[in-house]
């Protein structure tokens, strides 16, 4: 035991007031006389002898206040043994990220923990956890050396991006359910690109201790990497430069100037090379073109060569699927002939001639079959032939995608054909003098998806509505509103497929969106996202999610769908293969996937490439996350194994609790002696 | 005129003297009578002449009317004789704060004598004893004798114990007339003693008045804490806590006055306790009573 403040101590003469009040002061009592003993009796002293006892009593809680006045402000604390911390939950935390696959991170990391993990006390829980692109708790919180050691070696570093954010937010999470102490140890490389840009993200609660094992210590390696793959995902004709082209933008992190060679590989051969200079801890595109490649899916790598200090991030993947130009049938009421002009226009600009649109009205659509086309726009065709909209039915039941545009027809049909709701109003901006603007737009939504949208909202500022229906949006996702509030595009699903709804026509009569470059944009996103190809093909970032099926149609009640990841193995099970909804790639390579409406895929997955940076975050700021600012370098492991075997605990809250109780004793003890006293007066 | 009456008051004033005549006067004043005529000038009673009375005393103007003899009696004439027994043990010295038990017996004897002498006409004497007999003045009406009893209370200074039983009995030698005799003392001894001593008084004829001179601080003591109290007539000492003052000593006290009164009564005296912090007329008019009472 020792004092934080042993100055204080010296307060400890204050025991003399006491002393001086109840001995000293009691036998320097002045005689008092009185007119006779008469009525005095010897029984008075031995009530005295009691009263004494009564004041020794009083003598001692005072004597007890001061000296837990004095105790409390020298603020004593205790050693506390490593006996003592077998309370203390015990974290091990293993960072299994890409960028630990990097020399021999990860085994060093793995054998820190090893270590912490003999030192500890044997009664000491530990829970293993270990970060990839999420946390993965391998074991509850126990104290089996033998099976935490199991769990610590089955670890190994996987494609994930390591996010101290969401380890933040995990710990924040397993903190309100765990209320006493903890400890987290962090082993990991402590990469720059893990930190949230918000420290407050990866901040832990007060019960949780960090301490960080960082496996990285010096410079970063200097690495080159395929950082991006921009490439066609469909491809339907080879021979246009405009489609059939690879780039790729080759960086180096901390990495001096240097000439690369760089592949293109198309299922395993290399059909194109180029050498590039990177600059020194720069950025260099690459463009191979064209891109000649065989039908079907096509499995595309482009490859740095020469070894770096990572070269698991050499090469990224990609696939692209080869096929004819996808027909896309367009209805429009028989007196519209400009829907199709634009939409068409813009399809065939935007998607570069993946796909042909085949116009017809809604009369010529009697005999069609829905299912041969890769999505169908209903343009105001609010009037279908019964047989049509049947088949649509039921063919967007099975997976099928269509796009409505509401037209000034709608107004006056109330009914729209396979949107399960009638149309509540219709608002005719022009009529009353005005228009309406584009307000809320929804960025994630595949059809309006941008990553960095511009101040003008991202392009849909300037767009003008003069004309818009309105849909009742329960059940419905609403991608975009009007400044108003009137839904303008809303998605739902129905069965396996889609029905995506535009309240607004697609000619210049009910808005003037067709005149605006966003409108390409628009149905270049909207083309692909209604026909699937999006996701048949192209490139993915590790630990992003694939759409099994619908989420509208009952699991398994169209069929199961298989998964096949890079290793060639199926990670899921049968009875996974008929319910899962969706599936996480954690892997980088080639996942073929077949969708539960039949469709096959195939996916290159890549890590995310803020894993290639190596460098490691600055040593201020590992301080400041762990909170001991004050340490220059972190901890040693000798220097960690005392620190844990012995730990200082303050005794202040125990001795300000003591005082209050010792306050009140002496208070009611006194409180009764002087009520006498005022008795008597 | 009630603050004459005061002891606090009382107790910036001197002189014996005056403050028995502010006392008496202030007193009288109270009974809404003229002191100018007093007592002794009051019609009392007519009496049938017989031989050996002071033919100045008939009244002539009866006699013309009915021929008959009568003698005319005032008040003033039925004289009376008091005697004042004054404790001046040590105990009367105690004090917790003005006037002394002593100085409040001395208001109290003095005030006496004066309304005795001054007003009634009465033949007055005094007593002074601890456990001898200090002082004695013979009851008198002689010129002087106001001041002979003064100076006497102005020399009785508390010294030595108290006891009863000697003075008492020493001073039944000196009464050969009955009247009235007043005891004053603070009477820390036991009923029966002071009762036993005092009796034999009441069998010469006498009218018996115990005054109970107590300290309000003797009656309900306030200790604030433990205390050393030392005995002013023994020296002897004890140590006393404030729960035994509060609770055994009240009732001791309480029982022994009680106790005092009724066997006081039962032996045909009359008793009256006074407190220090009382006015003096209490005693004044227990006097006037028992003067009446023997008339």
């Amino acid at each position: 035991m020792g004092f934080l403040a042993p100055w204080f101590l010296a307060g400890l003469v204050a025991l003399g007031v006491p002393v001086f009040v109840h001995l000293l002061r009691r036998h320097r009592a002045t005689p008092r006389p009185v007119s006779s003993l008469m009525f005095f009796e010897r029984g008075a002293q031995s009530s005295t002898r009691h009263r004494r006892l009564r004041y020794l009593l009083l003598f001692a809680l005072r004597c007890a206040l001061v000296l837990l006045v004095v105790l409390a402000f020298a603020n004593p604390f205790v050693k506390r043994t490593a006996a003592e911390l077998n309370s203390r939950l015990l974290l091990m935390v293993l960072d299994t990220s890409f960028s630990m696959r990097a020399g021999t991170r990860f085994a060093d990391a793995k054998q820190q923990a090893l270590r912490l993990l003999a030192r500890k006390p044997a009664a000491q829980k530990v829970e293993i956890m270990g970060l990839g692109g999420q946390l993965d708790v391998r074991t509850q919180a126990i104290n089996d050396d033998t099976q935490l050691r199991a769990a610590l070696e089955s670890l190994e570093p996987g494609d994930g991006h390591a996010n101290f954010g969401e380890l933040g937010h995990a710990i924040r999470s397993l903190a309100e359910t765990v209320r006493g102490p903890m400890e987290l140890h962090l082993f990991s490389d402590m990469q720059r690109t893990a930190m949230p840009a918000n420290l407050a993200d990866a901040v832990l609660p007060n019960n949780v201790e960090l301490v960080l094992h960082p496996v990285a210590n010096g410079a970063a390696p200097g690495n080159w990497t395929v950082e991006s793959v921009e490439a066609p995902t469909v491809l339907s004709e080879p021979k246009d430069p405009r489609q059939s082209r690879v780039r790729a933008v080759v960086a180096g992190f901390g990495t001096p100037s240097a000439t690369k060679t760089v592949s293109l590989l198309v299922n395993g051969k290399t059909i194109a090379t180029r050498q590039v200079n990177v600059p020194a801890s720069g950025r260099v595109t690459v463009e191979f073109a064209p891109l000649d490649v065989g039908y079907g899916f096509n499995r595309c790598e482009v490859q740095i060569e020469g070894r770096d200090a990572f070269p698991a991030d050499d090469a990224s993947f990609f696939a692209v699927r080869r096929s004819d130009p996808e027909r896309v049938l367009f209805v429009h009421p028989a007196d519209d002939t400009r829907s199709a002009l634009y939409f068409g226009s813009a399809l065939s600009a935007g998607t570069k001639g993946s796909f042909v649109l085949q116009s017809v009205t809604a009369e010529q659509a009697r005999d069609l079959d829905p299912s041969k086309y890769a999505f169908v726009v209903l343009s105001d065709a609010v009037m279908l032939p019964p047989i049509f909209e049947r088949t649509l039915r039921q063919d967007v039941a099975r997976g099928g995608r269509v796009l409505i545009a509401l037209g000034t027809a709608a107004a006056h049909h109330a009914r729209i054909p396979l949107w399960d709701s009638e149309v509540k109003d219709a608002r005719d901006y022009a009529r009353a003098g005005g228009t309406a603007t584009v307000g809320q737009v929804d960025f994630s939504y595949p059809a309006l998806e941008q990553a960095q949208p511009g101040r003008d909202n991202g392009g849909w500022a300037e767009v003008k509505i003069f004309y818009a229906a309105v849909l009742e949006e329960a059940g419905a996702r609403v991608a975009a509103r009007l400044a108003d509030g009137t839904p303008l595009l809303l998605d739902k699903q129905v069965g396996e497929g889609d029905v995506v709804l535009l309240a607004s026509g697609l000619e210049n009569l009910t808005n003037d969106l067709p005149l605006h470059p966003i409108f390409v944009v628009f149905v270049d996103r909207t083309a692909r996202y209604l026909s699937g190809s999006e996701r048949l093909s192209g490139s993915q970032v590790v630990d992003s999610f694939v759409q099994l099926r619908g989420v509208a149609e009952p699991a398994g009640a169209v069929g199961s769908v298989e998964v096949t990841d890079p290793q060639g193995h199926r990670p899921l099970s049968l009875s996974e293969a008929r319910t899962r909804e969706s599936f996480r790639l954690e892997r980088a390579g080639f996942y073929q996937i077949r969708f539960a409406n039949g469709r096959d895929a195939v996916i290159g997955v890549n890590p995310d490439r803020r894993e290639s940076d190596l460098a490691a975050m600055a040593q201020e700021m590992q301080n400041l996350w762990s909170g001991s600012s004050g340490s220059g370098a972190p901890h040693s492991a000798g220097a960690e194994a005392a620190r844990v075997k012995s730990r200082s605990s303050s005794l202040w809250w125990y001795v300000m609790l003591l005082l209050l109780v010792v306050a009140l004793a002496e208070a009611a003890l006194a409180s009764g002696y002087l009520g006498t006293q005022r008795e008597e007066a | 005129m009630q603050r004459f009456l005061d002891p606090n008051v009382l107790a910036g004033i001197s002189s014996l003297d005056l403050l028995a005549k502010t006392v008496v006067d202030g007193f009288v004043a109270g009974l809404h009578r003229s002191p100018d005529f007093g007592f002794s000038q009051e019609f009392a009673e007519y009496r049938p002449y017989v031989p050996g009375d002071d033919l100045r005393h008939v009244d002539w103007n009866l006699f013309a009317r009915t021929e008959r003899c009568y003698l005319k009696r005032y008040r003033g004439e039925t004289n009376s004789q008091l005697t004042v027994l004054l404790d001046a043990s040590n105990s009367m010295q105690y004090t917790s704060g003005p006037p002394t038990k002593m100085d409040y017996a001395r208001y109290i004897a003095a005030s006496l004598f004066y309304l005795a002498i001054h007003n009634q006409r009465d033949a007055a004497g005094l007593i002074v004893f601890d456990n001898e007999v200090r002082e004695y003045i013979r009851p008198s009406t002689r010129p002087g004798q106001l001041a002979r009893l003064f100076a006497g209370l102005e020399r009785a200074e508390p010294q030595a114990l108290t006891d009863f039983a000697k003075p008492l009995k020493h001073f039944q030698n000196f009464l050969h007339r009955r009247g009235i005799v007043i005891l004053i003392s603070d009477f820390y001894e036991e009923p029966e003693t002071i009762v036993r001593a005092s009796a034999p008084l009441r069998f010469h004829g006498n009218e018996v008045v115990l005054f109970h001179i107590l300290d309000p601080q003797e009656v309900r003591p306030v200790l604030r804490g433990s205390a050393l109290l030392v005995d002013l007539e023994t020296d002897r000492r004890i140590e006393v806590i404030p729960e035994y003052a509060k609770t055994t000593y009240r009732t001791r006290i309480d029982a022994h006055i009680e106790q005092l009164r009724s066997r006081a009564q039962t032996a045909g005296m009359d008793y009256q306790l006074l407190l220090t912090s009382q006015p003096l007329d209490t005693a004044l008019r227990e006097y006037l009573s028992l003067r009446q009472a023997g008339n």
